[in-house]
């Protein structure tokens, strides 16, 4: 690793633990810890919305997974064209008016205050925890891997590296996200998210210019023998189901995303939601472009023989940055993946451990007492099991990342995108919905690729179907059922706050 | 009648999704291509509807447009990255994904949520009234 790198990861950490300790002093409460204050401006919670729901996937499995599949592969991101606006138009202006209106920190206080129901909350805090495990296991993990890979710790440490550079970053993150909860969370976010835009601009820039521009690099795939026309054909190297399946997942389940939609509930003021979707959208169009730029000029220069066949296509975006741009502009990149990664991982801990303290134990009717105190203590243990989990069972932990954004998909975004513009749906609804979501997305993912248990069935799909576009659809479909189903004239009795809000 | 049709397109495209990805060839993969297309402006139709669409009925109209047209057009465009033209440094059907798809609805979409905002999302009439709401629950005013 160049110096460049090393000096930009060091100051990176430096500078977000800074934040921290700025934070701890501003978090007095749990509404502090948890929604920030509800004091947050536009700009702030727009750039940490899109910094949470980028990972360090964006940046590096993004490229190597175009490398792999070509344009095919964009399926996954260029939602973000018009997801924004669906987020704000669909649930963000409602769940902000609630927030202003009842005591609500999380999305499991949203379906508890929406259908007066506890079993489904509580159902909807085990989607969060466990895709919470999934998703920060995973980010974790990644985090560990690239601290060992910046400061080559392997070297020096052996087989213990892993787990080392895993603690380090985890402490970091632990720290600021214990000590300046949410407050710390978006500010951090807010310097991660700039950040990581203009690390994916420059390195857009610098992809153009290695490779000869766009049109130079198509053409340099579609000819060569190693990637071929398909590579550029949206649906020339998987199937249609698969691809736009993933269009489906990413576009409609973002409703579902709980680090996303909390942080609706911190923004200062609702008017302030009027831009959002534009800051939201181009920022994150712009984080997109790492993934389009590596993704076409790495195969680009492989075929014009300026760089060797990659033999593991997740090399793709350290292999260009190393060789192609200039080491300053490597470290700012890699300390915007780091960045990525920790933005969702703080957001993580922090949702994590609101359910923990507040969503199961409300969903079993009790209150904990000092709920500051106790999320502090849920964000440093959620850390530490979930760290120690993808360590000591490193295989699981990727399953459960990878289909951490369907659990949630499926789970919450029919109950909080229906049931907050359809006042009909019901608790036996949302919570039977809940109920699929989650069953169907965890048991048609495990069997698609569980290799443990040989006697166990694969899943009951056609080949390119995924589990996580099944199950949203089953989730969708029971809540209509159940919904029609019900006479009309057994409409919900709503809350009083909840009926003015969804009238709005 | 704009929030009624987009409920009865999302109960009945939810169980069509579902049965469409247990069937193969391009019947079904159009059917796919049509109805998760529409998803997104149904449940936005959904959420906006009050007597109508006001002036969300072009963007939200274009919006539809714009994705079942990109989508089919991929679809019609599959396996012919050789023989077709190519437009801003793409084969066609790429730069349909990428300025159609993903580039087309950007400023569409948050254009069209920020310039309707304060006439049709919020306007100073709702926001009074959750002023008043807020106060009455013990509440400071948001603004």
């Amino acid at each position: 690793m160049t110096f460049s790198i090393v000096v930009s990861a060091v100051v990176y950490l430096v500078l977000v633990t800074a934040v921290g300790i700025w934070a701890a002093g501003r978090t007095k409460s749990a509404k502090d810890f948890f929604i920030a204050g509800q004091k947050i401006g536009w700009v702030v919670t727009a750039f940490a919305t899109m910094s949470a729901a980028f990972s360090g996937f964006v940046f590096m499995g993004g490229p190597g997974l175009m490398y792999r599949v070509g344009v095919a592969s964009l399926f996954i991101c260029i939602p973000v064209g018009f997801t924004s606006g669906l987020l704000c138009w669909v649930v963000g202006k409602r769940l902000r008016l609630l927030a202003g209106l009842r005591e609500i920190y999380t999305v499991p206080d949203v379906i508890l205050c929406r259908y007066r129901s506890r079993r489904a909350s509580g159902l909807a805090a085990v989607a969060v925890i466990i895709g919470t495990i999934g998703y920060l296991g995973a980010q974790l993990q990644a985090l560990g891997i690239l601290i060992e890979m910046v400061f080559g710790t392997r070297a020096l440490f052996g087989q213990w590296s892993l787990l080392g550079a895993m603690i380090l970053g985890s402490v970091v993150v632990v720290f600021y996200a214990t000590a300046g909860g949410m407050v710390a969370g978006v500010y951090t976010d807010l310097f991660q998210g700039v950040l990581m835009v203009a690390a994916a601009l420059a390195v857009f820039f610098f992809c153009l210019q290695s490779a000869g521009g766009l049109e130079a690099m198509s053409r340099s795939i579609v000819s060569s023998e190693a990637f071929g026309p398909n590579h550029l054909d949206p649906f020339g190297t998987l199937p249609v189901m698969t691809a736009v399946g993933f269009f489906f997942v990413f576009a409609v389940g973002l409703l579902g995303q709980p680090h996303m939609l909390h942080k609706f509930f911190m923004l200062s003021d609702p008017r302030t939601l009027k831009w959002m979707p534009l800051v939201i959208g181009l920022t994150q169009s712009a984080c997109v472009l790492i993934w389009l730029g590596i993704g076409l000029a790495v195969p680009a220069l492989v075929a014009q023989g300026r760089m060797a066949s990659l033999a593991n296509p997740d090399q793709a975006a350290p292999q260009f940055l190393l060789d192609f741009t200039p080491g300053i502009l490597a470290g700012l990149v890699f300390a915007g993946v780091l960045a990525a990664i920790m933005s969702t991982a703080d957001s993580f801990l922090n949702i994590g451990s609101a359910a923990i303290v507040r969503d199961l134990p409300k969903a079993f009717g009790r209150r904990v007492r000092n709920e500051l105190l106790w999320g502090r203590v849920a964000v440093v243990g959620l850390a530490v099991f979930s760290a120690v989990f993808a360590f000591l069972y490193e295989d699981l932990i990727a399953l459960i990342g990878t289909f951490a954004f369907g659990t949630f998909a499926a789970a919450l975004a029919p109950a909080v995108a229906i049931g907050l513009n359809w006042r009909r749906v019901g608790a036996t609804a949302a919570t039977a919905s809940i109920a699929t979501g989650m069953v169907v997305n965890l048991g048609l993912e495990f069997l698609s690729k569980q290799t443990v248990v040989d006697w166990l069935p694969s899943a009951p799909l056609k080949a390119g179907v995924l589990p996580a576009a099944v199950s949203l659809g089953a989730s969708f479909t029971v809540l209509f059922a159940l919904t029609w189903l019900s006479p009309a004239r057994h409409d919900p009795d709503l809350d009083p706050d909840v009926d003015f809000v969804m009238q709005i | 009648m704009a929030r009624r049709s987009a409920l009865l397109f999302l109960g009945l495209a939810s169980p069509a999704v579902l049965v469409s990805s247990w069937f193969s060839g391009l019947a079904a993969e159009l059917c796919f291509i049509l109805l998760v297309m529409a998803f997104p402006a149904a449940l936005i139709t959904l959420a906006v509807a009050r007597d109508g669409l006001g002036p969300l009925k072009a963007p939200l109209a274009a919006l539809t447009i714009v994705l079942e047209v990109c989508g089919i057009a991929m679809l019609l465009l599959q396996g012919q990255v050789l023989q077709g033209p190519w437009f801003g440094g793409f084969p066609v059907a790429a730069a349909i994904q990428v300025y159609g798809l993903w580039l087309g609805p950007l400023l569409l979409v948050a254009l069209a949520y920020g310039l309707t905002f304060d006439r049709w999302e919020l306007p100073e009439e709702d926001l009074r009234r959750f002023d008043a709401r807020r106060r009455a629950n013990g509440g400071d005013t948001e603004r």
